[in-house]
């Protein structure tokens, strides 16, 4: 028994160093590429004055939910600046944001393939599955072990919660365009491409938009997790903050999370509603 | 540039109620402690392979040979890996997290099903609970019960409510009306309905909740590792900080098979649930 654990922890400590021997370069690169995402977006985002995005947020709000939800939307976001915490909710966003485009960029293309052909749809559907029935934090696991500390660990572990959801529901609204409307477009001539960007595209937009949503929503629920390890942002606040038992600064963290986290939900499902 | 930090302000009120609500904390956590003790002492007392078999007979009644193995093969991972005592506290942490989940979810989703007032009321906040990242309600519950096994608890019931509420208001709320008005013509009491008429009908969907309350109390019993809960989530964090890689693993393999395990399980009982209406 003993033999079989000490085993086992060798054998991984050995894979491990082997790895990091020989493949050093591929994962390097991966991390200099994940990074640079980040950090562009991060720049991107820091670029103007707090109020200058609490206002673009609440006139965005204001669009697409109404006169309310901007103004408490941008209040919320310079309550985030006025708490001194910033840098680190645009570092959370940037983080979301960077997980959310790899997760769609991935997941998109393959949930229409999964539309489109049933047995690439059979072979995904019990992946997925698993992906979504294990507890979130474990994929923090193999991350950290290639990657090390950083914000390159938090996005690979980000974006492999955060495509489920995305190829799921690509997949499902592909496959529910109505019958009567392929025939029309088999009765009218159409070409394929005619019949998918023309017929079943727009029927699964709903869909779609409510798979973006829920990635969105995982990849929050996970960057958040990640502040474990040095992902930098409000997760990294909050797990300082409870290490040290300090209190306001966890509450405050909470408070920026929070406004940050129905601000881009209510968005996202309001612009999925309108479409 | 004007200042705000709620936190200064929130800090001494929790300061507060830990001054002066001490003893309901402490009587709340003395209940919680005894609950996890009896389970934790149910699932340790006997040995391993003991359990093991108990569990493995259990899913080979219940749902044939395949599940058995499954079992078999989870809980001989957990135990084979040394992960034993950590994987049955978790289990034992999430086992109670889901009973109290369920018993406060389900009565008040049948009222929410009858009252659309309550219902009205219950929606918003279930939205917010439902939006909030899981790490979120591990604070306040370590602010007031402090590191430990407790507030892990806390955590993870508010977190399990959620899903299993909103299904059963739907599952109540999908209930045929004929049955109901069955019921009521042949002149069975109210209750009589609930138990016989309206339970059976609005099972299935009750229990796609209970799936759905288990994973993600689990999910976050595991993740309660950060706060002190113990378990396997315990183990998977001292990886991640420590770099023990080989640790980490193993807890993260372990939590894998008892994910798998729990889902299969109750998938099962779902698979059942159903059996009979297909039929019907």
């Amino acid at each position: 028994m003993e033999s079989f654990v000490t085993a086992f922890d060798t054998t991984v400590d050995d894979a491990l160093f082997w790895l990091s021997d020989h493949a050093a370069f591929v994962f390097d690169g991966i991390r200099a590429l994940l990074e640079g995402l980040y950090d562009g977006i991060l720049w991107l985002l820091m670029l103007p004055p707090f109020w200058v995005v609490a206002v673009i947020s609440g006139l965005i709000g204001w669009r697409v939910l109404g006169t309310g939800f901007g103004v408490v939307g941008a209040l919320g976001l310079i309550a985030c600046a006025a708490m001194g915490l910033w840098p680190e909710t645009m570092s959370t966003l940037a983080l979301v944001v960077a997980a959310t485009a790899i997760a769609l960029a991935v997941g998109l293309p393959l949930g229409v393939l999964a539309g489109l052909i049933p047995r690439l749809d059979g072979a995904l559907t019990p992946a997925l599955d698993l992906i979504q029935t294990l507890p979130p934090y474990i994929y923090l696991l193999p991350a950290i072990a290639l990657m090390g500390y950083g914000p390159a660990t938090a996005l690979i572990a980000t974006v492999i919660v955060a495509m489920p959801p995305a190829i799921r529901l690509t997949s499902l609204g592909i496959r529910q365009t109505r019958t009567e409307f392929l025939e029309l477009g088999d009765a009218v001539g159409a070409s394929r491409a005619q019949m998918f960007f023309k017929i079943r595209l727009p029927f699964a937009v709903p869909s779609i938009m409510a798979g973006i949503n829920q990635s969105l929503m995982m990849a929050f629920g996970m960057v958040v997790i990640a502040g474990i390890v040095g992902s930098g942002g409000l997760g990294e606040t909050i797990y300082s903050a409870i290490r040290t038992l300090d209190i306001a600064t966890s509450i405050n963290a909470s408070i920026a999370i929070v406004v940050l986290t129905m601000l881009l939900d209510r968005m996202t499902q309001a612009a999925a509603r309108t479409k | 540039m004007m200042q705000f930090n709620p936190g200064a302000v929130l800090a001494p009120a929790v300061d507060w109620l830990n001054a002066n609500f001490h003893g309901f904390f402490a009587q709340v956590t003395l209940v919680i402690e005894a609950l996890l003790g009896a389970i934790e002492a149910a699932l340790m007392t006997l040995p391993p392979f003991a359990v093991i078999a108990i569990v493995v007979i259990a899913a080979f009644a219940a749902a044939g040979l395949r599940l058995a193995i499954l079992a078999a093969c989870c809980l001989g991972f957990c135990w084979l890996t040394e992960l034993w005592q950590a994987s049955m506290q978790t289990i034992a942490l999430m086992l109670v997290a889901v009973i109290v989940a369920v018993a406060v979810a389900v009565p008040l989703g049948i009222l929410a099903a009858r009252r659309p007032a309550i219902e009205a009321t219950l929606r918003p906040i279930l939205d917010v609970m439902q939006t909030v990242p899981p790490w979120v309600y591990l604070i306040p519950a370590v602010m007031i019960f402090s590191l430990g096994r407790v507030p892990a608890i806390i955590a993870t019931i508010v977190y399990g409510i959620p899903p299993m509420l909103r299904l059963t208001t739907l599952a109540f709320r999908g209930v045929p009306h004929d049955l109901r008005e069955l019921g009521q013509a042949i002149g069975a009491r109210p209750r009589t309905i609930l138990w016989k008429i309206e339970f059976p009908a609005a099972k299935p969907t009750m229990l796609v909740g209970l799936n759905q309350c288990i994973l993600l109390s689990l999910a976050m019993v595991v993740l309660a590792g950060l706060v002190g809960a113990g378990g396997l989530g315990a183990e998977v964090t001292r990886g991640l900080t420590r770099m023990e890689m080989g640790l980490g693993l193993r807890a993260g393999l372990a939590i894998v098979a008892v994910a798998i395990l729990v889902d299969r399980l109750s998938r099962s009982a779902l698979d059942r649930g159903r059996g009979p209406h297909k039929s019907a």
